[in-house]
């Protein structure tokens, strides 16, 4: 007997074991097999899904021209796919092997198994897949399977209850294993949270909807993966180390902390948003006690490992439970660190925080999942079993798995120091891409990983042989020693109500449930709720049927996934995107859009922000607009071209542009909209609270619409070396993010021309001044598809004023016609021009304010004499601007040409010829 | 709620080591399972060779 299993045995003399054994109890080793089989089958399945949606980061238009494989789509089944697909069915396995020996009776029934096997897998996975990939979906994190499915994932929880819960009412042990109190707990929770994060956002709009969202989110997480996954480490450490746990009193410690501090986490996805600051600081406060007791949980699993090093080295299940505890161990701490304030404020919807999804799914729980399969697998009778091959799988998925979660991580802090700072949003997607690009390559060794895992168990010998020579490595005399013990010696606890436990356990899952239902959503519900019915505006328009059903769609094609359409209470989202979200501008949104990541900027605040035209070829291919985007180009909303929108184009167009507009109409912002901006403001939520969103709104780095300030004038260098420096650096912003639309040499012929009306201004056809191109630069042109690029720091401003003014072929020189000639085009300009353009063709015409984009300014914009006369015979399409061919003589146009040429002013006051 | 879920919290902790200090045979009988657990274990594997 070992030292250590004397310790064990001396110090429990005193055990009492209720249980009567009898006979061993059947165990379904077909239902083990299908489910194994299924889990295997779909954790690949999902891997690829994942792998196309992290290839489409690096190649957007990978596969982009089907909507059943677009981005958004594939997200969603890449994650619920691992969830039910891949989790689900493991657990499930591990279950029908676990259950019979913890509660020492079978499941209940064989018939149910099949049932709830066929339910889990061809009512739940492959329809939720398919629909999802149809377009019929749900935009909310972990609960994108349709509701038809969720009603098929409830039923399927409660017959697990029946299956997996009933055998340990009706055995009523005294002793219940702490495994079995997590499988207990699970299912239960589960059970009760699953319709609260699935239903309920879809009956409960906007701020309050989030807060259940927030829940599910964690609790999906926390209490299906977490539970069972759990449950797989404490029973197959012991089981293989054949020595019991180090602690099984600390374990239900740990259980307790589990289920109490679980549930209260899910706000932390929501910190500095609309929630109230109460519930916010409750889940911080929640997360870090979570992090305390995962580390009571590990050194509870680590102690229990101890001189155990040999085995772990040797047995690849009990290697691949050991990684999924260190991994736990890291992700939890993680967990809490990211959900404090100073942390979270930077790395929140960042690739961060995939990178530690990635940790938790991959890293805790599929490892311990795969060990406790590759465990039960070598004790079913007939089955084979590769250990080599084993020994592969796991090597290329620790190290494609390690790769991921630094590559991530890293790419997570490089996303958050952009945004930080004062740069277009699309820098942070360029300074991205290469860790995109190892992140996708990282999924390789892990595919690879899961095939070999897969082909380990199909390969090799037939295991009855290795079932005998596992268990001569067993050290068999604790056991030996604990059914010595004397059942008299331990009276005080041998009552017959310690025999209910399990029910105490079924009792944790309900009424923890209860707790965090009640703090994470209904008290913090009642409070938004009483916010919104004092503040929001009493005219605030409703979505029209036609932007409800561009919702949809919106919601279907994982927009939300992307953008966030939630300001958070922080400087660098104010400065950026607008005044914080108020809960009352979601009040009629069904279910929430919030989002928990930002790939593209945040879309509360679209309308007025972006044109029609701009919108329909941004969605048809976002690069026609934007060079460097990676976003999903959605060609199927379109009949062949970007100014073909079909309806569901055309509706969620209209969604799109809808966003922020109650909020721009309510005059909520009125008597601070005057405000100039202020980088420096301070983070509202930091400094006073709770009323901190409250905080008057800046105007927003990217926001045109209705803000019209007056921009800086900006003047290219003047030293000759200087400016020639300016313009060589502006021809590289230039083409980094104008010639989409200008055109590379700035004719106004980029790729999104076609679609833009009106047209993209052609640089080479008329002299701007500085102040001209400082104006539109900084506001953008109202009434096109001209966006303000104020964001770009005034150095690179200058650089393209300089290489604009470089772009015009010259002649557009003041007229030079004898003073009758512009005495004749006086009258004519006056009767038909100066009501948009002003009596001095100073733009400024009586009609010019109800004109979107307003009339030219000709001492600000000096047309060549080919493009004045080309507008007048043609007019500008798309703007006020009517052809004059059939209203003036070839005559007239030619001496109005003249005359337009005449109110150029002298060209002194042209900078930078 | 940060003082309701501290209170909360500590009693839960606070209870089970109150328990646990007061009555030694809770320990004993605290730690059962994770033998029995085993022993079921060893049956099983007797039963499959």
């Amino acid at each position: 007997m070992t030292t250590s299993a004397q310790n064990l045995t001396s110090r429990n003399e005193r055990v009492i074991n209720t249980q009567t054994l009898g006979a061993l109890p059947s165990i379904e080793y077909g239902l083990i097999r299908a489910h194994v089989f299924a889990s295997l089958v779909t954790l690949v399945i999902s891997v690829l899904f994942g792998i196309l949606v992290a290839t489409k980061f690096t190649f957007p238009e990978f596969l982009g021209g089907h909507g059943w494989l677009t981005w958004g789509r594939l997200r969603y089944n890449h994650t619920q796919g691992i969830f039910f697909g891949w989790l689900g069915n493991a657990f499930l396995a591990f279950f029908y092997y676990v259950v019979p020996r913890l509660a020492n009776r079978p499941v209940l029934s064989r018939r149910l198994g099949w049932f709830l096997f066929w339910v889990w897998n061809f009512a739940v996975v492959l329809p939720g897949w398919v629909l999802v990939a149809a377009g019929f979906s749900q935009p909310l994190e972990w609960a994108e399977f349709p509701l038809v499915v969720d009603a098929f994932v409830v039923l399927a929880f409660v017959l697990m209850v029946f299956e997996f819960v009933l055998p340990f009412l009706k055995a009523r042990l005294s002793d219940l294993y702490v495994s079995a109190w997590y499988i207990i707990g699970g299912i239960i929770f589960t059970m009760l949270a699953y319709p609260v994060g699935n239903l309920v956002p879809e009956l409960v709009p906007g701020a309050r909807g989030a807060a259940f969202s927030g829940l599910w989110i964690h609790d999906a997480v926390g209490l299906f993966v977490t539970p069972f996954a759990a449950a797989i480490a404490y029973y197959l450490i012991p089981a293989t180390t054949r020595r019991a746990i180090f602690s099984h009193f600390l374990s239900l410690v740990g259980f307790w902390l589990l289920f109490f501090t679980y549930p209260l986490n899910g706000t932390h996805h929501y910190v500095y948003s609309a929630i109230p600051m109460a519930a916010q600081k409750g889940a911080i406060v929640a997360s870090a006690y979570l992090g305390m007791a995962v580390i009571l949980v590990v050194t509870n699993w680590l102690l229990s490992l101890r001189g155990s090093s040999g085995t772990v080295s040797k047995d690849v299940p009990l290697r691949f439970v050991w990684f999924g505890v260190v991994s736990y161990l890291v992700v939890s701490l993680q967990g809490s660190i990211q959900a404090l304030m100073p942390v979270n404020r930077f790395i929140h919807f960042t690739d961060w925080v995939i990178g530690h999804s990635h940790l938790a799914m991959i890293g805790f729980a599929s490892f311990i999942a795969l060990g406790g399969i590759a465990h039960l697998w070598q004790r079913i009778p007939g089955t084979r079993y590769n250990e080599r091959m084993m020994n592969w799988s796991f090597w290329l998925l620790a190290v494609g798995l390690t790769l991921m979660v630094t590559d991530l991580t890293i790419a997570g802090l490089v996303e958050a120091q952009v945004w930080q700072s004062s740069a277009p949003w699309i820098d942070s997607v360029r300074a991205v891409g290469s860790y995109w690009l190892v992140r996708t390559l990282s999924g390789l060794p892990i595919l690879a990983g899961f095939v070999l895992f897969w082909t380990s168990l199909v390969t090799g010998p037939r295991l009855s042989e290795a079932i005998t020579s596992g268990t001569s490595r067993v050290a068999s005399e604790s056991i030996v020693a604990f059914e010595n013990v004397s059942p008299a010696s331990a009276t005080l606890f041998s009552t017959d109500w310690l025999s209910y436990a399990h029910v105490v356990a079924f009792g944790a899952g309900v009424g923890f449930f209860a707790l965090s239902f009640l703090v994470l959503a209904i008290l913090p519900g009642k409070e938004l709720e009483a916010e919104i019915k004092q503040v929001a505006p009493v005219t605030m328009p409703t979505l029209t049927a036609s932007e409800q059903r561009g919702r949809v769609i919106y919601g279907r094609e994982g927009c939300a996934y992307c953008h966030t359409q939630q300001i958070r209470s922080l400087a660098a989202d104010v400065r950026r995107f607008g005044a914080p979200t108020e809960p009352w501008e979601t009040k009629y949104d069904y279910p929430q859009l919030w989002g928990t990541r930002r790939i593209g900027p945040d879309l509360s605040r679209e309308f007025n922000l972006h044109s029609r035209d701009w919108q329909l070829t941004h969605l048809y291919n976002p690069r026609l607009v934007v060079r460097d985007s990676v976003m999903p180009p959605y060609p199927w909303l379109f009949d062949g071209s970007p100014s073909q929108p079909t309806q569901e184009g055309l509706e969620v167009l209209a969604y799109i542009q809808s966003l922020g507009r109650a909020r721009q109409l309510s005059g909520f912002d009125h008597q601070t909209l005057a405000s100039s901006v202020q980088p420096e403001t301070p983070d509202m939520a930091m400094a006073s609270e709770p009323s901190a969103r409250a905080t008057p709104p800046t105007v927003p780095i990217a926001m045109m619409g209705g803000y019209s300030l007056t921009a800086p004038v900006l003047h290219p260098a003047s030293d000759r070396d200087d400016l020639q420096e300016e313009v060589s650096r502006g021809r590289t912003l230039f083409a980094a993010n104008c010639a989409s639309c200008h055109g590379s040499a700035g004719r106004g012929d980029g790729k999104a021309s076609a679609s833009l009306l009106p047209k993209p201004a052609n640089l080479t056809a008329a002299l701007f001044s500085d102040e001209r191109l400082s104006s539109v630069l900084w506001n953008g042109v109202a009434g096109s598809a001209m966006p303000p690029w104020r964001q770009l720091p005034t150095e690179d401003l200058c650089a393209l004023v300089a290489y604009i003014h470089s772009l015009h072929v010259p002649g557009a020189t003041p007229s030079t016609q004898e003073a009758t000639s512009l005495n004749e085009g006086k009258p004519l300009f006056a009767a038909n021009c100066a009501s948009c353009h002003g009596d001095t063709g100073a733009g400024n015409g009586p009609a010019a304010g109800a004109l979107a984009p307003p009339p030219t300014n000709f001492r600000l914009k000096k047309p060549t004499q080919e493009r004045a006369w080309d507008v007048l015979e043609n007019g500008v399409p798309g703007t006020a601007m009517p052809p004059w061919r059939s209203q003036l003589s070839a005559d007239q146009r030619r001496v109005l040409v003249e005359f337009v040429r005449s109110l150029y002013g002298p060209p002194q006051e042209n900078s930078g010829q | 709620m940060i003082n309701l879920i501290v209170i909360l919290v500590s009693a839960l902790m606070l209870a089970l080591l109150l328990v646990w200090w007061r009555w030694p045979a809770f320990r004993t009988w605290i730690e059962a399972p994770k033998y029995s657990m085993l022993r079921q274990e060893r049956r099983f594997d007797h039963q499959l060779k």
